[in-house]
Formats: C-alpha cells, structure tokens, sequence
C-alpha cells in the first residue's frame, strides 16, 4: 500500500527537487530565482496531493495522528517542536543581519561617449574603424604578431595567459579583468568600443560603471594609438573571437 | 646466454654493489610508455601560439614577457627541471611533462594548459619541450624508472610532531626558517642553475606551492628534489619513507588556505585593544587575507612585486579602533605598509583606488619599519600632501619571519577623517612594499577598494522575528492539536 507513505513521497518528491535545483545546475542559480521555483513545486506538489480526495485523506493521515495524539510520543514531539524550529530558524536566516559589503550597481558595457580625449586630440567615437584590420592576410598576421607582444608585455598579468581574465595578478582586482574568451565581452562589443575602454581605461568610465574601482589602466598614457589597435587585433585572434561589426548592406547587426 | 654476458653480468653486479648499498631506499617502477606519438609539425604550430611570449622562440626562456615576470620562465635548452617523479638529477618522465604542462605551476605564470588544451594538444607540446633540449640528453638518458609515492599514512598529531623534529634535525628551517616562512639564515642571495636569485618557499602559503600541496606532492617534491635548484633532495638525509611522510605533513600542516574577504570585520571588545600584537585578544579576532597586485597602472609600473597578500585583523571598543595587519617576508629589509581610506566616504562613490584623485582625496596611514608612522592627504599618485598624525598611533615589527603592525585611531573623525561607527561600512585599500625588493614610490604592491567594518553586536531586535514566528507556529500548533483531540474524542 503506497497510500500510507504519501506525505513521505511528497516531502521526499520537494527535497529532491531541491537539491537538483541546488547542485546539478551549472551555474547556480540566484536564490531569489530557486525560491520562484520552490515556491511552485510546492504549489506544485499541494495541488496534485488535494485533487484527489483519497490522496489527500492518505497525505493527511500521518498528520492528523500527530495532532489527535495516536503517533508515538516521539513522533508528536518531534513534529510539534520541529515545526516551530525549523521556521524559527529559516526567520533567523532570512532576517538576522550578515554584515556582507552592500550592494554595488556596476554598468559593465555603459554606452560609449561620443567623443573622448586621445592623446590631446578629440576622436569621434562612432567613425572609429581599426586601421590595421586589412584585407591582407600577411599585413594583418604582421600586425596581429606584434599586438601579442604588447599584450604579453602588457595585459596579461591581468588577462592572463590564455586570455581567460585569470592572470597572475587578477585575484586582486575586483572587478575582476574581463575574460575575452567570454562570449559577454569583446565578442559582442564593436572595435570602437574595445578602442574607447583601452585608450581610456577604467577612469575613463561614466559613473554607472563605478570608475574609481577598475584597475583596467589608461592606455593611452602607456602605448601609441597604433600599439593600442595592434593589442586589440591580437585580443581577438588570441581568444578565438570577431568583432561585433555592422552590416551596411544588410542594415543589421552580425558577429 | 653466451659466457661473456655472463661475465660482463658478474662485473657489473660487483661495481654496482657497492653503489647499491650506499643508494637510498626508494623503491621505483618502470616509466610508463609515452600514450601519443610526436607530430613535430602540430608540436611547434601550438608552442609558438600559446608558449614562445614566455618560453621564447627557441625555449631558451627568453620570451617578450620574460623581463616582466618572477620566476623567469624556464630555459628548455639544459633540459633541467623541477617537479618530477624521477630521482634527483634525472630528467623528468614525459607524464611529468605532460602533468606540469596541464596543471601549471601555482604562484607563477606558468598557467593550467587543461582548460585550454585538448589531451592530444598537451602531449604534442611535451614532445616540442623536448626537442629544445640542446645536449641531446632526452635522448641519451631518458628517465626509465620513477619513483613510486605510494598512499599517504593517516596524518595524526603524532606524525606531525615527528616531522616537526626532523625538520629541526635535518636542518630544513636554514633555509625555510623556523615557522617556515622562507626566512632562514641561509636564505639570502641563493641563485639556481640559471644564475637567477632563488628564495626558499614559504610554507604557509600553500597555494604558492609549484608543485602542489597535497601531502603526496611535498611528499615528492623534497624526495625527488627540484632539479636546478638549492632545493635537494632528501633520500640520502632521511632514508626512511615513513619518515619523510611525517617530513611532509608537518610541511602541510604549517600551510592554510587564503582565505579572502570582501569585508574587514572588527569585533567590539570591552577592556583596553591590547598594544602587543601577539595577544589573545588578536588571535581571537579572526582575519581576513586581501590578496594583492603589481601596481602596473601608473608609470613606473612595478612588475614582480615581493609581496602577493597581506593579512588584517581588526578590534574596536567604545574609544577607539585598531587594525592589526600581518605579512610574511623571508628578508626583514625595510617593509612599509600603508592604509587607505577616503577623506570623506560618499555612499557608493569612492576615491580613484591609487591615492585617490582629485575630487575624492584619500587619507593614507604609512607605517614604515624605518621611519615608523607618517600620514598624507592625496588626490592623486602626483599630489600628496603630508600631514600631522593627529590622534593616530602605531607600532609594529619583526618577528619570525612576519611583520606585525598596529594601526589604531579613536572612533570619532576629526578634520578630514571618516568617523567609524558601529554597522558602518567604511571603504579601505591596502599598499605595502619591500624595502629588500627596491619598492618605493609607486613601486608597490596595491588592492582595489574593501570594506572595514566596526561590526555591532548582534541587536537583540534581531531575534524578534525568529521568537515571534517560532512561538506564533507553536501557538497555532497547540490550539489545532487540542481542537483536533476533543473532536476525536467526540466521534469515538
Ligand atoms: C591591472 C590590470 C589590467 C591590465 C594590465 C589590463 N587590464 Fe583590461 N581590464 C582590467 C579590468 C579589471 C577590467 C574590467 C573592469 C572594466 O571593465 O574596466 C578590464 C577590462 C578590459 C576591457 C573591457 C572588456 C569589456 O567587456 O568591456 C578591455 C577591452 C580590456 N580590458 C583590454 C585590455 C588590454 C588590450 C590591455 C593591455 C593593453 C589591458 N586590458 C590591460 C584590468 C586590466
Ligand atoms: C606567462 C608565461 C608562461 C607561459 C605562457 C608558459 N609558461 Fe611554462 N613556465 C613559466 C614559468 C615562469 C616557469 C618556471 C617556474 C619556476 O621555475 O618555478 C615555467 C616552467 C615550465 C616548465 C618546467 C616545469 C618544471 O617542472 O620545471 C614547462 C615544462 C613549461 N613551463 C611548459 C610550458 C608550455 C608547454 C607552455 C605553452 C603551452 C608554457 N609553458 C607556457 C611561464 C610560462
Ligand atoms: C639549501 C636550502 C634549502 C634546504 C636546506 C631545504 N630547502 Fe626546500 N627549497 C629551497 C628552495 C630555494 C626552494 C624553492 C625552489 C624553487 O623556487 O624552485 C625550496 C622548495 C621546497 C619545496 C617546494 C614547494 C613547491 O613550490 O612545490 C618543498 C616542499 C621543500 N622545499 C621542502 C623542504 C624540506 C622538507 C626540507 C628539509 C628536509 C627542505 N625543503 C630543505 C631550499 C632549501
């Protein structure tokens, strides 16, 4: 007789649910997000246990011998002191104070302005093309070669060897340095973009982006214009990835 | 078999003899065979995409981002090298190759090939490690046996106590020093095989251990030795296993994990904050490891810093608040730290985290072993304004191998300094820098923004909730049962 164990099978059927949401799913999920899906599968589970009355009788029966006081002793004290602790304590943990850092806002891709400073002259954001993506293979390889070595002599202690934002020196930084193997970041952003936050870096930031905490440098204090499209040539080609680019013709958007 | 090979058998048997007696007990197995065969072509097209910026186009070590990175990455072209199952002077098994190829080298650059490499990937790479080797020695002796490591013992008080005496008997502390923070007497000016300055490695960083820090790994790592370096190895010293398993667990028991936090918790005490920073008091307060970078924002960029994470405790009581920030250093040389806070906190928004800028100046406490306590206003790397210390006192010093300064200030702020309140989250950054290291300046080694937090304790509002639901349910359960029960009795 399965009847007999149907507050069990329930109560088993929600904790299972539970740890698969908790630890199968990669990456975890937000807890406002598991709590959406909890609080359904419970509504889930009530609603099918009470659709049938039998069902429902057999789910309570267990209950009821607790509280008319025919269970064990153990058993009526286990629930009736469990119950309270267990919501006692799920209180505790949603009120008591944690003392975690407050909550920091941070635009990761703000809109780029539409002008900036370059080494004293002003640059228009939106007509910024790379000049040194050439059609020819051998020039842009040339060109490609030399912005490894300026990545390699300048980026990679923070985007790290292969260029996953896990170098040497990233654990110290947070924000953390972008990872350009991360489909969320060069790959989708335009090479006037990319231009833009490496000449300027991370003072060059509009408030939203929280400018004071990013330890990306200012490049153009550091390298030449040319050196600076030379890098992000080798970003893309190193990480595997292509510049986010509009299409004329097409009049949207491609990768 | 023919006489002569019986002979030469016989002859061999009586050279080895001797050797084999004096030979240390290590018991070894036949090397595995190589599993992928070379493809020299595929070996250098992934050498020079992932390897040459640091290995160098012909694996003499000489990459362009050699310059800028401690350790130097390895020259191939002597074919000697560190982490290896193979007995010391030997040359390392192609597994060894492929493990350290696929694991990295942790507290280097020498990054994990797994996450990027396929299998396949990683063996062509072993075989163009290879082929740099310019004695040809790969090919004359390659390693036919490796040492077996076999299981760890249970690690008990007992055998750590053990391992804590041979470290002293057999002299590890002159060169790791007496708590194992590379801080030993003979740990000065130590160079290895390629000329370069070598330290000994500090043992409670294991995260830093190049060869991993598992009790297997350092098991083997001073068993088989670090070829190349002052690091030997240590069969002959202490052939027993049994003994240098007891060796490697006390070595595993001195290290402990980083442990990093977003939040500088102070505890409130009641009494005095004790002056000495080796007091209960502190031990109890628990800390926090804030890990820290080269600062290669701002010229001069400082790319090998000395020091790669600086530990803080903090306490308060009704007056005042003090920090207590630790770190190790194998060379006492004339460390200073500094402590950054903003001038004025302005909720979310908060100074350029270098020395502030010129809208949001920061307030900088420097401790230097030298010169001790000086303070400055900055609104920027360029413009420091020193001024008075005011009501902020330290003290400091160095022990064992580890530096221990006390920064205190009194709760309240006076002209251009943050007030600190209990539940009040205040933004600090930290600096320090290695005088034995040539850091000065901007030369250092810096965080971006953390909180300190003088944490009140726990509000007893705070259990209002929790009571209230808890006794509401018991309430409710009570009253059901009771209803539940007369009826029950009813209908029987
Ligand atoms: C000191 C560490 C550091 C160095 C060195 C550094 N970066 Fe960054 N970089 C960061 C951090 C941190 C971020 C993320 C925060 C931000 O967006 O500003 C970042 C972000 C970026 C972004 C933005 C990506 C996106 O998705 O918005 C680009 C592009 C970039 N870096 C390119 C470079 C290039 C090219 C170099 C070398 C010339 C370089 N970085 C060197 C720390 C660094
Ligand atoms: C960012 C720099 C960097 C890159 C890129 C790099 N290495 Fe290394 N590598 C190092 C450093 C630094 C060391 C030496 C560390 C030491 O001596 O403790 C090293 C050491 C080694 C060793 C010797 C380990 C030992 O036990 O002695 C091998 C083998 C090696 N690297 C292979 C490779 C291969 C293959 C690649 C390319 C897939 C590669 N490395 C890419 C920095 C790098
Ligand atoms: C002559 C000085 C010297 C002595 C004595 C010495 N070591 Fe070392 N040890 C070193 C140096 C130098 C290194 C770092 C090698 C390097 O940087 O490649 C090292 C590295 C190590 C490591 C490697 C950690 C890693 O990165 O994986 C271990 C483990 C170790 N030593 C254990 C011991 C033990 C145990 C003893 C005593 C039995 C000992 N050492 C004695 C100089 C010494």
């Amino acid at each position: 007789m399965m009847a007999r164990y149907t507050l069990y099978l329930a109560v088993a059927l929600w904790l299972a649910i539970l740890a698969g949401l908790k630890y199968l799913i990669h990456p975890p999920m937000p807890a406002s997000v598991l709590m959406i899906y909890m609080t359904l599968s419970t509504l889930g589970i009530l609603l099918f246990v009470a659709a049938d009355e039998a069902r429902f009788q057999a789910f309570l029966a267990p209950l009821k011998s607790v509280f008319e006081g025919r269970a064990p002793l153990a058993a009526q004290v286990l629930v009736l002191a469990g119950i309270p602790l267990l919501l006692g304590w799920g209180a505790w943990l949603r009120t008591a104070p944690t003392w975690d850092a407050p909550f920091e806002p941070r635009v990761v891709h703000p809109e780029p302005p539409s002008s900036f400073s370059l080494h004293g002259r002003r640059i228009e954001t939106a007509n910024l093309k790379n000049p040194l993506r050439l059609p020819d293979p051998v020039q842009l390889e040339k060109y490609t070669q030399e912005g490894k070595t300026i990545y390699y002599q300048n980026c990679f202690f923070c985007h790290g060897d292969a260029l996953a934002g896990d170098g040497h020196f990233a654990n110290a930084f947070s924000p953390i340095p972008a990872n350009f193997r991360d489909v969320g970041t060069i790959s989708m952003l335009q090479e006037s973009f990319v231009f833009w936050r490496v000449a300027t870096g991370g003072p060059g930031l509009p408030k939203g982006a929280t400018p004071w905490l990013s330890a990306m440098p200012v490049w153009q204090n550091l390298l030449t214009e040319e050196e600076i499209w030379k890098a992000i040539l080798y970003i893309y080609a190193g990480s595997g990835s292509t510049p986010r680019t509009w299409d004329e013709e097409a009049g949207h958007e491609k990768h | 078999m023919r006489s002569t090979d019986l002979l030469a058998l016989a002859l061999a048997a009586l050279f080895a003899a001797p050797l084999s007696a004096d030979a240390p007990q290590v018991p070894t197995e036949p090397v595995k065979p190589t599993p992928v065969a070379a493809d020299p072509e595929a070996g250098r097209r992934l050498y020079d995409r992932y390897c040459t910026q640091c290995h160098g186009a012909e694996g003499k070590g000489d990459g362009p981002a050699a310059e800028f990175v401690y350790p130097r990455p390895r020259d191939f072209t002597l074919a000697i090298f560190k982490v290896r199952t193979t007995l010391s002077g030997q040359l390392p098994t192609d597994q060894d190759l492929f493990h350290i190829i696929s694991e990295g080298l942790p507290g280097t650059s020498m990054p994990a090939w797994k996450k990027f490499l396929t299998e396949n990937e990683r063996w062509q790479l072993v075989h163009q490690v290879k082929a740099f080797d310019s004695l040809g020695l790969f090919n004359e002796e390659p390693a036919k046996e490796r040492v077996v490591i076999g299981a760890a013992p249970e690690v008990t008080p007992a055998l750590i106590a053990k391992g804590k005496e041979l470290y002293q008997q057999k002299k590890c502390w002159q060169c790791h020093g007496q708590y194992g923070r590379g801080d030993g007497p003979s740990a000065q000016g130590m160079k290895d095989e390629w000329g370069f300055p070598i330290r000994p490695v500090n043992f409670t960083k294991g995260w830093r251990f190049r060869g991993g820090d598992r009790i297997e790994d350092i098991y083997r790592t001073f068993t088989t030795g670090f070829n190349g370096t002052p690091m030997p190895s240590f069969v002959d010293a202490i052939p027993a296993a049994e003994d240098r398993w007891a060796l490697a667990a006390f070595v595993k028991s001195l290290s402990r994990p980083q442990k990093n936090a977003q939040v500088l918790k102070a505890g409130h005490i009641t009494g005095e904050i004790p002056a000495d920073p080796y007091a209960m008091e502190w031990e109890q307060a628990g800390f926090a490891d804030f890990p820290l970078a080269g600062q290669i924002i701002k010229e001069p960029r400082w790319f090998k810093p000395a020091h790669d994470v600086i530990t803080a405790r903090a306490l308060y009581n009704d007056k005042e608040i003090a920090l207590l920030l630790e770190w190790d250093d194998g060379t006492q040389g004339a460390d200073q730290v500094a402590l950054q806070l903003p001038v004025q906190p302005a909720g979310n928004e908060k100074p350029y985290f270098i020395l502030g800028d010129e809208r949001r100046p920061v307030d900088i406490w420097r401790w230097n072993a030298q010169t001790g306590l000086t303070r400055a206003t900055a609104s920027g790397a360029a413009r420091q304004t020193p001024r008075g210390a005011g009501n902020l006192s330290a003290q400091g010093g160095y022990r064992d191998g580890q530096y221990r300064v006390i920064l205190r200030r009194p709760l309240k702020g006076g002209e251009g300094e943050v007030a600190f309140e209990p539940g009040g989250f205040v933004p600090i950054a930290f600096q320090l820098q290695d005088g034995d290291n040539g850091e000065e300046g901007l030369k250092m080694a810096l965080s971006t923004w953390y909180y300190l937090l003088p944490q009140p304790p726990m509000p007893l509002s705070a259990w209002f909730w929790p009571l209230g639901i808890g006794f509401l349910a018991l309430g409710g359960e009570l009253w059901l049962a009771r209803r539940m029960r007369t009826s029950a009795r009813r209908a029987a």
